[in-house]
């Protein structure tokens, strides 16, 4: 039990700190991560550019942590996009049941189906591929594991003796989701929320490693890996660092993750 | 999905960059310690493995337009004329040649010791045969504009062809550098689809052995070469679709030959492995990269606006940034070192405040303090448009758009892929701007590019450029034979175009080979490494493959 618990605090550690990183980004970043100094291209880690710079002379360091506040609310924006959803179409199929239920959860299970990945290359192909776009697009295809459990969670809490109670003295449907079902059936939410951030970051930095997410000169993780593909045998320290980022990030929320639900656990 | 993930997956990452460096120590021959610097006597024999990104996609030379195939062809196949090492015309399949009633006539008189691959005399009907084919409606072939301007074709002896055209076209005889086809096999097939395309038979240096493919396509030497045999018995054409996989290949002596990037120029091939294994060359290539405008677009209807943009943008920093140092700055349509450049054009140097004047005396200024110019009411916004797969271009449009950001211009960089780029936004004319590059011929005329009547769909001046003048100085050129005459047409031409800037022209790039050291006699020119293919050889004593 206790070695979850450290584990979990280096997960709240490295959460933390990422937040603060992307929080303060220009008062950490030694350099203006868009400024071009063909001069100093390609130099290695150094006391001057810790993390090196790349083909244009900038920063990695800098852009690096301008990309994680890139990063991060790609991640916070789209899984908030998610759970919204998830939570009013698993609330509303749990709570009406019948029909509706089965409707809404078939809905569920085709989006499923979908590869999602490849879904959201194809909007990107046909819309834009913007920040904002890619918020959406990784938001309205990751709602539906959410919406599963607080439906799961609401089948049975609308059974529970308070939820009659409410009943009876004449609450509305809305109010008793919204006041009283909702509040008691988030834990669940907030572990997956939190394990959701970290795979939309992955997504974000597949799609700009694939050069169809965030577009130029906006640093983030997955293009300036992109950047150092080229150059894997020279320029080692443009493809680990970025690599080591996201590889922390995701290790950071999964471990966050996993802690709030051993928290939340009712057989702890 | 899972494969996608596995690439960005940071431990694989670092997992692939171990596994690179422990391959680089495997360098084979390296390691036995042969002497490549030491010359020997020519002497036949070895192979040679030469790396392609892509793979061939027919062998019939007049229907293909990609580079790989015109690698294979240029070994299989000859013209009637080629470009030697200092790019002048001399005769290939043609031994010498009389332009008669100035320029209207040319006379060709062919070579009579040359023999197809199965041992069938060449003759003129083989030439009158391809011509033929080139004007065949039928045939999807890309080259049949030059060979349109034919008035009549005659074969006067199996060894003399006269051919007439309808107007004195300069450019004529090196279109004959167009690689002819043997009439024996080829008749009555159709070319579009012929299985020849994949075993073809030609006259030139090496026949054809075996294609696989997606995998390689294996030449051999054709030992009645009229032009003498080939010392190297082998040629190799390996298709690695990666470039990190190649350069793999390249520090494990897997190939002998492809073209380096700059960052492996300078940086990846600079250590004793390669220095002791392989040759690097460096010489300009042919052909140029430029930012163009949509001329229809109203935002660069204003020469000012086009003058300002180019002194906004430094191209010394494009060359030294993308490039690293490895090209030159071009002021025109042709590369510096054809005879048709003019020297007299400097280039315009980076000056970002003239630029700024040009732009407000034009009418952008910033009215509403929010750092960008803007005119009745609309900020000056628009986006570079190039094509995927081509990371020195991308890393261009960056440094663009960095630079125009400080004028206070704002600037979008959309990146497509190839076929879609060609088709839904070329074409069809839907861009603002579109980073790209020509790749260009030996002879100046330009005409398909800058004529004004090449502005329908499909065609190459899709920019919508139009100067009376201009059109008036191509179609001379393509007039007049005497080339001081016309290098003097084509000065003026470049002078226009550099002060009209339908493009920004940026960078010619240098080419840069690398070759396995145990080929001796490979001697760069302005012709580039490759014009004395056959010439190149291996001495006895370090031949690597045997028979």
């Amino acid at each position: 039990m206790r070695s979850r618990n450290k584990l979990t605090l280096f997960g709240v550690v490295i959460v933390g700190l990422l937040g603060l990183a992307a929080l303060f980004a220009p008062l950490i970043a030694p350099y203006d991560p868009a400024s071009i100094d063909i001069e100093s291209a390609l130099l290695g880690p150094s006391s001057q550019h810790i993390f090196g710079t790349d083909y244009l002379g900038r920063d990695v360091f800098s852009r690096m942590v301008y990309g994680s506040r890139i990063s991060l609310s790609i991640g916070f924006i789209a899984v908030g996009i998610a759970v919204c959803i998830g939570i009013v179409i698993g609330s509303i199929a749990g709570y009406y049941g019948g029909k509706t239920d089965t409707v809404l959860m078939r809905f569920v299970d085709i989006m499923l189906c979908f590869p999602s990945f490849f879904l959201i290359l194809a909007v990107v192909a046909v819309l834009e591929p913007n920040i904002t776009n890619i918020m959406i697009v990784i938001g309205i295809t990751s709602w539906m594991g959410v919406a599963r459990l607080i439906r799961a969670e609401i089948l049975s809490l609308k059974e529970r003796e308070f939820i009659l109670a409410a009943r009876a003295i004449g609450a509305s449907d809305l109010r008793i989701i919204v006041f009283h079902l909702i509040p008691n059936a988030i834990a669940p939410v907030l572990v997956s929320a939190v394990l959701g951030v970290a795979a939309a970051v992955l997504v974000e930095s597949a799609l700009s490693f694939l050069g169809l997410g965030v577009q130029p000169p906006t640093p983030s993780w997955g293009n300036i890996l992109m950047e150092g593909k080229a150059s894997l045998g020279v320029c080692w320290w443009l493809m680990l660092f970025p690599g080591l980022a996201i590889f922390i990030t995701v290790l950071g929320y999964n471990l966050l993750g996993e802690g709030l639900r051993e928290h939340f656990s009712p057989h702890k | 999905m899972h494969i996608l993930k596995k690439f960005i997956r940071p431990l694989e990452i670092s997992a692939a960059f171990f596994f690179l460096v422990t391959l680089s120590l495997g360098c084979s021959s390296y390691l036995s310690g042969v002497d490549y610097n030491i010359d020997g006597p020519p002497s036949y024999g070895d192979a040679i493995v030469e790396a392609s990104i892509a793979d061939a996609t027919t062998l019939i030379p007049i229907v293909a337009s990609d580079s790989a195939s015109h690698s294979i062809c240029a070994l299989v196949y000859n013209g009637l004329v080629k470009y030697d090492k200092d790019l002048n015309i001399v005769g290939e399949l043609a031994e010498g040649w009389d332009i008669e009633e100035g320029g209207l006539v040319i006379v060709f008189h062919l070579r009579k010791d040359v023999r197809w691959h199965d041992g069938k005399p060449f003759t003129a009907e083989d030439v009158k045969f391809t011509y033929e084919r080139l004007i065949d409606p039928k045939v999807r072939t890309p080259y049949g504009g030059d060979f349109l301007k034919i008035r009549s074709l005659d074969v006067l002896d199996p060894y003399t062809v006269k051919v007439r055209y309808k107007e004195p076209f300069s450019p004529a005889l090196s279109s004959w550098g167009m690689w002819i086809m043997p009439k024996h096999l080829l008749e009555g097939e159709d070319l579009n689809t012929t299985s020849y395309g994949r075993r073809p038979v030609g006259t030139g240096p090496y026949k054809f052995s075996r294609w696989k493919t997606g995998e390689r396509i294996d030449l051999v030497s054709n030992k009645d070469y009229f032009d003498g045999r080939p010392f190297i018995d082998r040629y190799i054409y390996r298709i690695i679709p990666d470039a990190a996989t190649m350069f793999l290949e390249l520090e494990t002596e897997g190939i002998d030959m492809m073209g380096l990037d700059p960052l492996q120029y300078r940086r990846q091939t600079d250590n004793r492995f390669f220095k002791s294994c392989y040759n690097k060359f460096r010489y300009p290539s042919f052909g140029y990269t430029y930012l163009g405008y949509n001329l229809l677009d109203k935002k660069f209807k204003d020469k000012r606006v086009r003058k300002a943009l180019n002194l906004a943008v430094n191209k010394s920093e494009l060359i030294d940034g993308v490039l690293m140092g490895l090209g030159e700055v071009c002021t025109g349509p042709f590369v510096p070192e054809s005879w048709a450049y003019n020297k007299d054009i400097r280039p315009s140097a980076y000056d970002p405040k003239a630029a700024e004047m040009l732009l407000a005396e034009a009418g952008w200024i910033d009215t509403d303090g929010d750092g960008l110019l803007d005119k009745d009411g609309e900020p000056f916004s628009f986006t570079i448009l190039t094509n995927q797969g081509n990371d020195l271009r991308r890393r261009a449009a960056v440094i663009i758009q960095h630079r125009l950001s400080e004028i206070g211009v704002k600037v979008k960089i959309k990146v497509v892929e190839w076929s879609v780029f060609l088709t839904e936004f070329i074409n069809k004319k839907r861009f603002e701007t579109i980073l790209l590059a020509w790749g260009l011929g030996r002879d100046p005329d330009c005409y398909d590019i800058w004529h004004s009547s090449k502005t329908r769909q499909g065609e190459f001046n899709f920019i919508g450029y139009k100067n009376n003048e201009v059109d008036r100085l191509l179609e001379e050129g393509r007039r007049v034979f005497d080339q001081q005459r016309r290098a003097q047409i084509y000065h003026k031409v470049q002078k226009i175009l550099y002060e009209d800037q339908p493009y920004m022209f940026l960078w010619v790039a240098d080419s840069l080979p690398i070759v396995h050291k145990r080929f001796k006699n490979v001697k760069p020119a302005p012709a580039g490494i490759g014009y004395n293919f056959i010439r190149w050889y291996v001495p006895k004593d370090q031949q690597k493959y045997k028979q």
